[in-house]
């Protein structure tokens, strides 16, 4: 069955536009979401923490920090900026959306990569997943500061 | 630091730890977070299992 229709407001006003107090807290909210999801990418979770979700906060960082020892312990390889080709720099960015972590997988590789076997290919995508699912959580944060969902 | 996993430790780890992080990322209920975990862990690993299988021709 059909619902009715519900009557639109006949108004010749045109739509107010936001007062200025009202703009500027916009753009204040906007700046704070945008270190928000900075903060969530350089620390993994610290986008979440920052916003009192504490769970979120530590599933990210028990996450990606496992990811991370994980992809490191099993040699993969951790791409660096003098990448030889596209693939390789797509493995960097990838690999650098860790944050601070990607600083820690050097630390702990300290026998370099070696691809030559099975496990050390799959380090590599864990490395590479830590980075992804890490900026994937940053924009999750920047989103719930902005007030989109949480 | 040295950590030697097969292939099948290798695909369950990484779909129990995506897994947790999508369940706690996507829901906001703890049981919702877990029924999502369960059914995204099962699906990883199905598909995973899936794809083997196959490729499993052309490995001969």
């Amino acid at each position: 069955m059909d619902e009715p229709a519900l009557e639109q407001p006949q108004s010749e006003a045109p739509p107010a536009e936001p007062a200025p107090a009202q703009a500027h807290d916009t753009d204040g909210r906007e700046f704070l979401a945008l270190l928000i999801g900075v903060a969530g990418w350089a620390v993994p979770g610290l986008g979440h923490a920052l916003q009192k979700m504490w769970g979120r906060a530590l599933a990210v960082f028990l996450a990606v920090g496992a990811l991370v020892i994980l992809g490191a312990g099993m040699r993969g390889n951790l791409f660096t900026s003098r990448g030889e080709d596209a693939f390789a720099t797509l493995g960097y960015f990838a690999d650098l959306g860790s944050g601070a972590f990607y600083a820690l997988a050097r630390l702990l590789e300290t026998a370099g990569p070696d691809v030559s076997h099975s496990t050390g290919d799959y380090g590599t995508r864990f490395l590479a997943t830590a980075g992804v699912l890490n900026l994937l959580s940053a924009l999750h944060a920047y989103e719930a500061a902005r007030g989109r969902k949480a | 630091m040295h950590v030697p996993l097969t292939h099948l430790q290798s695909m369950l780890l990484f779909a129990l730890i995506i897994s947790l992080a999508f369940g706690t990322l996507g829901r906001r209920r703890p049981l919702e977070r877990l029924k999502y975990a369960i059914w995204s862990f099962c699906l990883f690993v199905l598909v995973g299992i899936a794809i083997g299988w196959l490729m499993y021709p052309f490995s001969h």
